[in-house]
Parts: C-alpha cells; structure tokens; sequence
C-alpha cells in the first residue's frame, strides 16, 4: 500500500519572517540559525518562556506572527546576554527578543495579556521621559498599581520593609524626583525619535 | 601612570539612590588610582533593559544620544560608567551611531529638534570594571592597598552585562571573558582579601524581572547565596547595582520561601578597595549604605 501523500494543514509566508529581518535589529542574522538549541538551554529563566528564543525563530520562519507576538517568551527576557555570548552562528538572540518585545508592545500584543514586563516597561519609560531620569520609587509604586488599586496597595505593603530599609540606608530618594535640568530639550528630542520611528 | 588621565563619568540613575554606594565608592577610589572624574553635563537615564518596549528602540537610542553629546563637550577621549546597565546601553548606542548610518542620522535629527549638534560616535564608553584592568592595572591596585584585608573570604559575583556582551570584543576592550572572567577576583586579591572559588560567577540575578516579579527568580538569587556560603565568603562581592540591590534585599523571602537563614552581605568592589586603600569607611567606602551590614570589613577599615 502506498502511503498518502501528506497535505500540509499550514502554507509557509515568509512575509513576517522578511518583515523581521529588516525591522528588527539583528533580524538580518536570524537566517543563519541552525535549530541547535543552545540559547533555549542558556536561559536562566526559560522555563518561564512557553517556547523559548530557538522555537520562536522557527515560528518566525513558518510566519506564525499572532503566536510569536503573544507569546511569553519575549516578556521572560532577563537580558543576561548568555544566549547572545553562546550561539554559535554569532546571531543575537537577545536583541532579536527584545526587538520582538518592542514590536508586540507596539502593535498592542501585551496589554491584553497583563504582562508585567510591559507594565514595568511603561512605568519606567513614564518616568525617564517626563524627569529624564528613573525615579526608582515613583516607578516601582505607579507599576504596583497599574495591576489596581487593590493588588497595588498589597504589593506596595508586601515591600515595605524593604523601601524603610532603603530609606534607613539613603538609598531611597525622599522628596520630590531628580530632574535633568534642560527638560524642554529632551522632550523635543524624544518626540523627534518617536516621529522617525513611526516613519520607519 | 604618574599623571592623571581625565575620563568623563556617566553616573546613571540609580547612583542617586539605591546605588549611592556605589557611586560614592566609585569617586572615592578612581582618584587614588590616577583616574579623574568628571560628570557628564546634566545627564539623563539610558532607558535601561526595558526602555526599548516602553519608549521604542529609537527614543530608547535619542537618550543615550544626548548623553554621549553631551560627554563629547567635555573634550576627553574616554566615558566610563559602573552601571551594567548603562555601560550596556551607552556602549551599544555608541557602535550604532558609529557604524549605523541611518540610525546615525536619526539620532542627530532628533537631536537637531532639541538644539545639539551632531554627534559621531567618535567616545570610546567603557565599563569601570575594564578601566581598572585596560587603563590603571591590578599592580596599581595592590600598590595603593596598603591597609590589606587579611583574612576576607571574597565571592567574587559578575553578573551579566558588565561582561555580556561586549568583554571579550575590541570595542569593549577585551578585558577578560564571558563564562570565566577572574578580573573581579584579581580586584579581590590586589585588596589582600582572600578570592573564594565561586561556581555561579556569571549567573544572572533575574534582574529586572527580579524586580517585577521576584517569585519567578528567588530560586536564582537561593543559588548564589548557598555556592557562597559552601565557599565559606563573608561577603559577596559584585560590579552591578542591580545585583547588589537584588541579592540583598530579597534575602528575607529567599528565607521565608525556602526556609533558609541567609544574611550575607554584598558589595561593590570599589568598597572594598575603598576598604583597602585605608580610606573612610563611610564617606568614601559608604558601608552604612549597604542593608546587610558587612560587619568584617567594616572592622577592617580605618576609622
């Protein structure tokens, strides 16, 4: 008996994977990856990751651009560089991750998901854009509370031995935020950033 | 080195508060060593590992293109920062505008639109940790260190980005290696302290998701707490300020979590040499800063 010949439930595109390689930095090396797994077995937190960097390439490949977007791989990303230090191919996979990330972030991927690493992310972009430093306090409470105003006032009083040890040290800033001086200038050059980056 | 080179300094944010120790460690010991310090003017924040999802890539490049315009008026070759962090951003955002011409030229549109002139990608940024072994070299360190801590069981810990990924590339000075760099522990030993062996050199602490999320990364931070106490250290020693905040202050969960009785201090290498170049205890090594008291080296130091 001769064995059916397979039908194939899904097409390749290759549209996403391209749309990759030239948007993404360091997209432009991710055809150079030869499935070896090593960047997934050098994650400190992979088992956090539902697919990890080496499948995600693959799905980039097969245009599975829903599931690489949504996926929680890109928001486990510690940034310890050790997948980027260890392929061998020289591809670096923590920035195509983190590129990813940014896009997902984008194009409106993570909200849905109450990703943490977004809200951070968000907090602390808050905070760099309108002192043009990081407050670390004001950051870590207005991201306790994007989760709501019930689960913000548990995890603000679950840290609160660590914030008075922090104060006790004069590690936590008490007053109002640290400012750059020229807060007019930095704004108007992170408006121009914004603009360029939605021309492309 | 009888003269001092000027470097320019890039503090970063968290100098101002959860790593004061570490900035005021880093200005104390620098000097001693032939290096002087100069600020970059009015500098902001480098969006650290996460600017790039809130603010994008680009805006995330813009900011350290302002800083790196703004070192460029200082008129010095060399930047430094003791922020793995920052070091990662500012060094990355420098080889981009240098070898990206089109990122180029977007970031010097951007900072058209705020008034500065363009910048080229002409600095070289470095890490602390590389100037101590590329610019001023451990002879000079263990020269200095004339108040030698004799008997300080040392867990020398790198972390991640002080090392990856730039250490063992010609832009970032090939100073040592990334899954076995010993400069924190030829540090240690130009101190006169003792250099345990210690397994986890290069682990990661979880970082920034160790702040967001600490329950999916304690069981990081349990790890290199136990390896150093196997190694018997009285203190871990470590160049990043996120490490140095993480395995600190999350040690009371780690215990409460898994029932262990941790309470090891960590420091800065630059406390240490502050230590060891017999210099004040808090003012320049800022020991009080540190919520784990490091009780054997303060001892050490000279009141």
């Amino acid at each position: 008996m001769t064995a059916a010949i397979p039908q194939p439930s899904r097409t390749y595109d290759l549209s996403f994977a391209r749309w990759v390689r030239e948007n993404v930095k360091g997209g432009d090396k991710m055809n150079l990856c030869m499935q070896c797994g090593v960047c997934a077995g050098s994650c400190p937190i992979g088992d956090e990751m539902d697919n990890g960097p080496r499948k995600t390439f693959m799905m980039v490949r097969a245009g599975m651009k829903e599931e690489v977007l949504s996926s929680s791989t890109l928001w486990n990303c510690t940034s310890c560089y050790r997948c980027y230090v260890r392929c061998p191919r020289g591809i670096p996979v923590t920035s195509i991750i983190q590129g990813l990330a940014a896009v997902a972030a984008k194009e409106g991927y993570a909200p849905k998901q109450k990703v943490e690493n977004y809200y951070f992310s968000k907090a602390f972009w808050w905070s760099a854009e309108k002192f043009g430093k990081t407050d670390e306090r004001l950051v870590t409470m207005k991201y306790f509370f994007s989760f709501g105003l019930s689960e913000g006032i548990k995890r603000a009083l679950d840290n609160l031995k660590i914030a008075l040890g922090m104060v006790k040290a004069g590690r936590m800033h008490i007053g109002l935020p640290h400012t750059i001086k020229n807060k007019s200038q930095l704004k108007a050059i992170v408006a121009k950033a914004k603009e360029l980056e939605q021309k492309g | 080195m009888s003269e001092k080179m000027k470097f320019t300094y890039y503090p970063g944010c968290s100098s101002e508060a959860t790593g004061r120790h570490l900035d005021e460690s880093t200005r104390a010991v620098f000097p001693e060593l032939g290096i002087e310090v100069q600020d970059i003017e009015d500098w902001n924040c480098c969006g650290a590992s996460i600017g790039h999802i809130g603010g994008g890539p680009l805006p995330q490049l813009a900011l350290n293109a302002r800083n790196l315009a703004n070192a460029k008026k200082n008129g010095n070759e060399h930047v430094f920062t003791s922020c793995a962090a920052c070091y990662l951003n500012t060094h990355g955002s420098n080889l981009t505008i240098r070898e990206d011409e089109k990122k180029r030229e977007q970031a010097n549109e951007a900072l058209k639109a705020g008034g500065m002139d363009a910048y080229e990608g002409d600095l070289k940024v470095h890490h602390a940790m590389e100037v101590l072994v590329n610019f001023v070299g451990m002879d000079k360190i263990a020269e200095r260190a004339t108040n030698k801590l004799e008997g300080l069981k040392v867990a020398g810990w790198v972390g991640c980005q002080t090392v990856r990924p730039f250490a063992e590339t010609d832009d970032g000075g090939n100073y040592d290696t990334y899954e076995e760099p010993h400069f924190l522990d030829d540090i240690t030993k130009a101190c006169g302290a003792e250099a345990v062996d210690y397994e986890p050199k290069t682990n990661c602490c979880g970082g920034s998701v160790a702040v967001m999320k600490p329950e999916k990364t304690l069981h990081l931070m349990k790890l290199l707490l136990e390896e150093a106490e196997k190694a018997g250290a009285d203190v871990i020693s470590t160049p990043c300020p996120l490490c140095q905040t993480n395995l600190e202050m999350y040690q009371e969960a780690i215990n409460k979590k898994y029932g262990t009785n941790f309470n090891i201090p960590v420091v800065f290498p630059q406390q240490l040499m502050a230590v060891a170049f017999g210099m004040d205890p808090q003012k320049d090594a800022a020991l009080h800063r540190n919520t784990i008291r490091a009780e054997k080296l303060e001892k050490m130091a000279k009141k």
